[in-house]
């Protein structure tokens, strides 16, 4: 692979190198401060495409079934991403819940609609209208999904309960833990590495 | 092996959003990136000043996250309000000694971890040290790797209020705590996004 990019500029220390091909695989790092400079990239358009429908496929059985549920005597109650935001629904405690609500929910849901819009048009050659804003706010917005977060808190409250109360790990859990997998495989190819496909996309 | 040299040497800047190498000349006066349309710098722009900011907004809230109570819980035991800390320590004396643990970390020693890394960073910056300075990014990168995780006190107290809803055993609800503590996860990640790592290795005269 060639990369698109013939100057690498190191994020860290700004050390300049002369980029080489990467063989799939490779990781180039900085000889200066060990930060990564650049990653094999292979992802084709169709394969970002098949892990962004299965991202939202993920995103959706985890929003739509309970995570966790405890049942005593009849009495059922159940969480997901959603009833833990309204949980923190207390007065001025709601701005909690909005914290809760971006990182965990609208952000992830963000980033995949613009993914699926931006490789869309790549699958078809064609550069989407506001590719460059919609770029920037990828790599904006990318430091604040936290689904592997919600997905440890969720294991967290399983055993912090189980003391208590007989609770069980609905469907959701599993969506949550793969939702994590392929959010994690496509965070490997970064905003930056998108733009590699954009040469190809014609202005 | 070829000797590093740094952008400004070659009149390039870095676009930090599309990673582009941007010749000074094509820059121009809006000081855009060509290709992304971000703006770029040399240097983020008042970097040591954002960070000092966030960081001390998030030394601040995090003593009301600490000292006011983040779950209230009622039930056939009667009616507690539970703090991060008493959590913590509930947990260790209970014997589930690995959920203390991981609590632990999230909720206390990831925060006290970036309070003093960014505030180490940000005072050897000030000096124009050329202590370790590999280790000082590596720092950096920590820093920023381990902040969403605090995160976790908050999604556990919101799934415990969701979940526990019965009125005869027992019911949980957030309290002010929960939104300190949120605040703390997210002013700190603001001031570790804030910092500019390349600080580090800048020699001014």
């Amino acid at each position: 692979m060639v990369p698109a990019d013939p100057i690498l500029i190191c994020r860290d220390c700004d050390t300049v190198y002369r980029a080489i091909p990467l063989r799939p695989g490779d990781v180039a790092l900085c000889r200066r401060c060990d930060a990564v400079l650049a990653r094999y990239f292979g992802a084709k358009v169709e394969s970002g495409l098949a892990l962004v429908c299965a991202a939202a496929i993920f995103f959706a059985i985890a929003n739509l079934t309970p995570i966790l549920s405890i049942d005593i005597a009849g009495i059922e109650t159940k969480a997901n991403i959603w009833f833990a935001v309204r949980s923190l629904q207390h007065g001025w405690i709601c701005v909690a819940a909005l914290g809760l609500a971006c990182t965990t929910f609208l952000i992830p849901a963000v980033q995949m609609a613009l993914l699926l819009w931006v490789l869309l048009f790549a699958r078809v050659g064609r550069r989407p209208p506001g590719f460059g804003p919609i770029m920037r706010l990828l790599h904006q917005i990318r430091p604040w999904s936290m689904t592997e977060v919600f997905l440890l808190g969720a294991l967290v409250a399983i055993v912090k309960l189980a003391n208590w109360v007989p609770i069980t790990a609905g469907a959701g859990i599993w969506a949550i833990a793969a939702l994590t997998t392929v959010l994690a495989l496509l965070g490997r190819c970064d905003p930056a590495s998108w733009w590699l496909i954009a040469p190809a996309v014609k202005a | 092996m070829t000797p590093l040299r740094q952008a400004l040497d070659f009149g390039l800047v870095l676009c930090r959003t599309c990673g582009l190498a941007v010749s000074h000349l094509s820059v121009g006066a809006e000081r855009r990136c060509p290709r992304c349309q971000s703006r770029i710098a040399h240097r983020t722009p008042s970097s040591t000043e954002m960070t000092l900011g966030w960081l001390i907004a998030g030394i601040v809230f995090y003593i009301p996250a600490n000292l006011l109570p983040v779950m209230h819980t009622s039930g056939l035991l009667g009616e507690t309000d539970s703090t991060i800390v008493g959590g913590i320590l509930e947990f260790w004396r209970s014997g589930d000694w690995d959920i203390a643990l991981l609590i632990f970390i999230a909720s206390v020693a990831v925060p006290f971890t970036k309070f003093i890394a960014i505030g180490l960073l940000l005072l050897t910056v000030r000096k124009n040290s050329r202590w370790e300075q590999r280790q000082r990014t590596g720092l950096y990168r920590i820093v920023e790797f381990i902040g969403y995780w605090s995160m976790l006190d908050v999604i556990v107290v919101a799934l415990t209020s969701a979940l526990m809803q019965f009125e005869v055993l027992g019911t949980a609800e957030p309290r002010a705590g929960i939104a300190f503590f949120c605040a703390v996860v997210v002013v700190t990640m603001l001031s570790a996004l804030s910092f500019d790592p390349r600080l580090i290795w800048d020699r001014r005269a």
